[in-house]
């Protein structure tokens, strides 16, 4: 899209669209994306230390594989959700590529999605914000 | 309820949501497409506010009712050791990526702001195709 012509836009008719258009700053800097996206790290993080560290050895050693049948779907859901929060927060220029890249990675491994969660509550919704959507 | 009566109301559940949800990504898609083109962005962003109202009220839970209703469907057919359905499973994540980065960037266009054009929004329509033809006919 051409910047200049949306900036035109803006600086030509503030007035018309200013109670409609939401604040940029408070569009992409938004606290709750960033709560959203903690709460499904935790998430992910939770099921998929349960489905490795219990489901599965529950399988294996004690012959009960109705935890791996009933915690796998859950996992799934819970790390779909996460991806798609990533990537919306990755389209609205909220999160840069190579954060987004590290979040989903630390996704794939036990315990990390809580290094994730971590890093992120560690941050303010402003450090953010990298200007330009992907 | 016996079983057989919860798994045609999980199916037709299932659906609808799948209609809604590729509704809201083929509409996403197209908006995005003219917001990168239009000469007067002002006829845009107001179509940009109503989506942006739309998608977190319908295609996002429509999105979630797709996938809790047919990871219910997969259990309780036992299907997830299939290979239609893992190659199924695999293009519904590719379907949700490109709605989660859609609504982030719907999200920008809504407040006036550049936003990067992709060219994932053309694999909508094939991978709806491939859907229909793995869930119907389970090859």
């Amino acid at each position: 899209m051409d910047m200049d012509r949306w900036q035109h836009r803006l600086h030509t008719q503030p007035h018309t669209l200013e109670l409609d258009i939401p604040n940029v700053e408070g569009a992409l800097a938004d606290p709750g994306q960033l709560r959203w996206l903690r709460i499904a790290a935790v998430a992910e993080a939770t099921t998929l230390l349960l489905l490795v560290g219990v489901a599965v050895p529950l399988k294996h050693f004690s012959d009960w594989p109705l935890a791996v049948r009933m915690l796998g779907p859950i996992h799934g859901f819970a790390f779909v959700a996460y991806l798609w929060l990533i990537l919306q927060s990755l389209g609205a220029g909220f999160l840069s590529r190579s954060v987004a890249v590290r979040l989903t990675l630390f996704a794939l491994i036990p315990l990390a999605g809580y290094l994730a969660a971590h890093g992120l509550a560690q941050r303010t919704p402003d450090q953010f914000n990298r200007g330009s959507g992907r | 309820m016996t079983l057989a009566d919860a798994y045609l109301w999980l199916k037709a559940l299932h659906v609808a949501c799948a209609l809604l949800f590729v509704g809201g990504v083929v509409a996403s898609g197209l908006l995005l497409a003219a917001g990168h083109t239009a000469t007067d962005p002002d006829r845009i962003t107001p179509v940009a506010m109503v989506l942006r109202r739309w998608d977190p009220a319908v295609t996002v839970p429509a999105m979630l009712g797709v996938w809790a209703f047919g990871i219910g469907l997969a259990v309780s057919g036992g299907w997830f050791a299939f290979g239609w359905l893992q190659a199924k499973l695999f293009i519904v994540v590719i379907l949700s990526a490109i709605h989660g980065l859609q609504s982030g960037r719907i999200r920008r266009l809504a407040a006036a702001q550049d936003y990067r054009s992709s060219p994932a929004s053309a694999l909508v329509a094939p991978a709806v195709v491939a859907i229909a033809i793995l869930a119907v006919i389970k090859p």
